[in-house]
């Protein structure tokens, strides 16, 4: 037990949190590169629109597919008369089908993402 | 009304989640020592705790009983609530976790002072904020009163004022402070609180060869007590839940403890798994309480389908062990959401009332969860996953566009951003006044005021987008900084 370090002394917490710059983190230096430049500005640019590309057509691909089903099952009524082991069709597809769908619309967009941002940090240590 | 359960379970099993509640944020206390214990419990926090915390906060009252009771009530169109609680992670994932959390703001006023540079935009917003936190808090104390009633038999108001108590007492002996611990336990508290006894129950009907499915004519639409909800309805509720997600209060804080951008997207994975899991179980809670609790739907409690199913399929004291298992993970579930949501209320209202001291701070949190508490006893019990809802609305007319417009784009103005909140709360807040105002037979003309958020979402956007327009000359100096901050990558 005597070889354990002294623990460290209890302090205070208290709030930083009224302005954005007193939480800053680690503030990486080809952040401040990219910002101090055109061509850095002109990166950030195209990184934010790019992603925000990303995220759209993910959400919109989502978007068609949960919003077709109703559409479908109240377009084609006899949709809801299919069984699987008894249970209707509907009840499949909402109550267990769309959640592997969310999971993989979701891994598809970290994984792209972050594509993203690694060409964006490649761009910034070259130039 | 005579408790249909033997109240000594209800007494124990409330007992001992606050206990183990206040217990391990105690154990969790004394983890954390200094000021980067405190903030940074993010280095150390791994994904999956901080997932199965921010689960564990998430899912509330309405999902943890309101789910079960919504598809007793009305079957298949119940689905979209928990898809929609579910996909408002995707839609958090898509467009504001990593971005929020390079931001290092702790509460959405923050983020918004600090984007738009304006003290009226933190007013605002905070106002908004503290009204959607209150809103939320009281179906969590409604489902917190009828659990009581069911298990206990002691009055209503009785289960409100407890977790209220509870609630106050670990936030301001600072018992929180170890929130992702506490948290993360409710998660899994309340997985297997469903879980273990539904799979007794299934095994239970499969030996004895009762009911489950009655070959399909549990799915029938002759079971519901209401009418077939439109498709107007149903798509207009899921766009409400998607993007009512990404504005709660509760949420952000919690993304805080990533340690980066790329984590936090790594995180809502985790978490979107976790939701995914866990609503399989209070559907099929409703689907069997279509045939074993029907009378619920009639009488009015069916949000009790959850805590009266298993005393209905085994007596005695193994009924008795189910039935305090999910008693306690329905309490989890009121404790979690509503603490999150004081924590995170009280540090809206000490900010701005009290200048942000520990002092402060604690009475912020006695008002943020008193005045709840007096919404709660004064109105009636609604139907938790409908009244949930409304919030979800309001949150995406409001919030949302403020969080979504900021960070991606450049011409949002402070004069833009407040008029397209106030267009979004006037017009979704009106509607769900108005709408309770004429009552409660809807012809089905009405629901475009019952269910508004297809036509608000993209009114407040849409005013946003107008006045910053118009307003462009007021553009904040600091934007592109500002943008870069949050879409840059971290050093890997």
């Amino acid at each position: 037990m005597s070889t354990d370090p002294p623990k460290p002394p209890r302090v205070r917490v208290t709030a930083p949190r009224t302005r954005l710059e007193s939480a800053a983190g680690a503030y990486p230096v080809s952040r401040e590169m990219a910002e101090q430049s055109d061509v850095g500005e002109l990166f950030i640019r195209s990184l934010i629109r790019s992603q925000l590309r990303l995220a759209v057509v993910v959400a919109s691909g989502f978007l068609f597919i949960l919003i077709g089903i109703p559409v479908v099952i109240a377009t084609f009524p006899v949709i809801s008369d299919l069984t699987v082991f008894t249970v209707p069709l509907p009840w499949v597809l909402l109550g267990l089908g769309i959640y592997p769908l969310v999971i993989s619309c979701a891994a598809l967009y970290v994984r792209s993402a972050s594509r993203n941002e690694k060409r964006f940090r490649d761009l910034v240590d070259d130039s | 009304m005579i408790p249909e359960l033997n109240p000594a379970v209800g007494y124990v099993s409330l007992i001992l989640v606050s206990l183990s509640t206040v217990l391990i944020g105690i154990y969790g206390l004394r983890i954390s020592r200094t000021t980067g214990d405190f903030y940074v419990a993010s280095r150390t926090v791994r994904p999956w705790w901080n997932a199965s915390a921010i689960g564990g906060e998430y899912l509330s009252a309405a999902s943890f009983l309101g789910v079960a009771g919504l598809i007793l009530i009305s079957g298949v169109d119940a689905l979209w609530f928990p898809i929609g609680y579910t996909a408002g992670y995707l839609m958090l994932l898509l467009f504001v976790a990593a971005p929020l959390r390079r931001s290092g703001a702790y509460t959405i006023p923050d983020f918004a002072e600090a984007r738009l540079d304006s003290v009226m935009v933190r007013r605002v917003t905070s106002l908004l904020v503290i009204a959607v936190g209150w809103l939320y808090i009281v179906p969590q104390l409604h489902g917190a009163a009828l659990t009581v009633r069911i298990t206990t038999g002691l009055p209503s108001w009785v289960g409100s004022v407890a977790v209220v108590v509870v609630v106050c007492l670990s936030v301001v002996t600072g018992g929180m402070r170890s929130i992702t611990f506490v948290q993360a336990f409710q998660y899994w508290l309340k997985l297997t609180a469903l879980a273990v006894p539904i799979v007794f129950i299934l095994l239970q009907l499969g030996s004895t060869g009762g009911p489950i499915t009655n070959g399909g004519a549990v799915f029938s639409a002759d079971l519901n007590v209401t009418d077939d909800a439109s498709l107007y309805r149903n798509i207009s509720l899921v766009i409400a839940l998607l993007f009512g997600t990404l504005g709660l209060p509760h949420v952000l804080v919690r993304f805080y403890t990533n340690p980066d951008g790329a984590s936090a997207r790594r995180t809502t994975l985790i978490v979107l798994g976790l939701l995914s899991v866990f609503y399989l179980f209070p559907t099929l809670y409703g689907i069997l309480g279509r045939i074993h609790t029907p009378e619920l739907a009639a009488s009015g409690s069916a949000d009790a389908t959850v805590l009266l199913l298993p005393s209905r399929i085994f007596d005695g004291s193994a009924g008795d062990l189910l039935t305090a298992l999910v008693t306690a993970g329905a309490f989890a579930a009121f404790l979690s959401t509503s603490s999150g949501l004081v924590v995170s209320l009280a540090g809206v209202v000490s900010q701005d009332l009290f200048h942000g001291s520990v002092k402060g701070f604690r009475w912020a949190a006695v008002i943020s969860a008193v005045i709840p508490l007096g919404f709660a006893l004064l109105t009636d019990t609604l139907a938790l996953a409908g009244s949930v809802s409304m919030v979800f609305a309001f949150t995406a007319s409001t919030i949302c566009p403020l969080l979504v417009l900021g960070i991606w784009w450049r011409g949002l103005t402070d004069i833009g951003a407040v008029a397209g909140m106030l267009a979004g709360a006037v017009l979704c807040g009106g509607s769900i006044l108005l709408s309770a105002a004429l009552g409660p037979s809807a012809p089905s003309s009405r629901e475009w005021l019952e269910q508004p958020a297809l036509w608000t979402v993209p009114s407040a956007f849409a005013v946003m987008i107008v006045v910053s327009r118009l307003t462009a000359g007021r553009k904040p100096a600091g934007t592109s900084r500002i943008l870069a901050r949050l879409h840059t990558p971290e050093q890997p």
